[in-house]
């Protein structure tokens, strides 16, 4: 625990033309999630139950669950596993998403929010080199804001 | 897109592409800075030129390679619009559910 560490979060709003008991399916159905995120996951879909999901070869989301509420409410914690010796922003575990869904006529409202990210400036100090890529991955990814790239101002000579 | 993120998945591949942010190096002048075999490092030199994020010319015998800007201006885009897209997903995949669901009289 670092708790000197700066958090941010992100939120976002969608509709679905889906009843709120269709959308939940999408989030704790492991083979209805690699639908839209992933390609192999695993989820042990109770309170303390562990998910994993390969979002991209060699990088491995994956965290708890902490509340289910169907088809209402889902808290997991979220993060990356490590990968070598390389700075990880965002371990498992270090930050946590919450899911509401609302019913809105015949569809839903989902309200995205992902907690206790850290900020670009807690990211950079830790990066350095071509390696920071994956690790504004983990950031971006995960829904935190790693700020404009400065490698893409500069002209490459 | 998806080419572009396995190819920087690698931290070999992470290392090729910093030697040749700055200017254009000859595969023996990458290889060099590994311990792995030659053709490794040709074959990395592949997936990352394949991806879009490295240019290859060739001088006489020596093929020589550079970042690609372009290439990580893209891949940038695409990391910044990760959870709109992800979330765009979920939404297409759920509301193509309840069509089915519902049969195809609407």
């Amino acid at each position: 625990m670092d708790a000197t560490t700066e958090t941010t979060s992100l939120e976002r709003e969608i509709t679905i033309a889906a009843s709120p008991e269709t959308v939940w399916q999408f989030l704790v159905d492991p083979d209805k999630a690699t639908l839209w995120m992933g390609e192999r996951a695993t989820f042990d879909a109770r309170p303390g139950g562990a998910w994993s999901i390969d979002v991209i070869a060699g990088a491995t989301a994956s965290g708890e669950f902490v509340e289910l509420d169907p088809p209402h409410r889902l808290v997991y914690t979220w993060g990356w596993e490590p990968s070598g010796a390389e700075a990880n922003p965002v371990p498992p575990g270090s930050s946590t998403i919450e899911i509401e869904l609302t019913p809105d006529g015949d569809g839903t409202t989902l309200r995205f929010t992902h907690r206790d990210l850290p900020n670009a400036k807690a990211t950079e100090s830790h990066m350095h080199g071509w390696d920071h890529y994956l690790a504004r991955l983990a950031v971006i990814a995960t829904g935190g804001d790693a700020g404009r790239d400065p490698w893409l101002d500069g002209p490459m000579k | 897109m998806e080419a572009a993120l396995k190819a920087i998945a690698e931290p070999r591949r992470r290392q090729i592409l910093e030697l040749v942010r700055d200017g254009e190096l000859a595969a023996g002048e990458i290889a060099a800075h590994f311990d792995v075999t030659r053709p490794a490092v040709s074959q990395h030199l592949n997936v990352l030129k394949e991806a879009g994020l490295v240019t290859e010319r060739r001088n006489g015998t020596r093929r020589l390679y550079r970042a690609r800007p372009e290439g990580l201006a893209e891949l940038k885009a695409f990391l910044e619009g990760f959870w709109d897209d992800r979330l765009d997903a979920l939404k297409r995949e759920a509301e193509k559910e309840e069509r089915a669901k519902h049969g195809r009289n609407d």
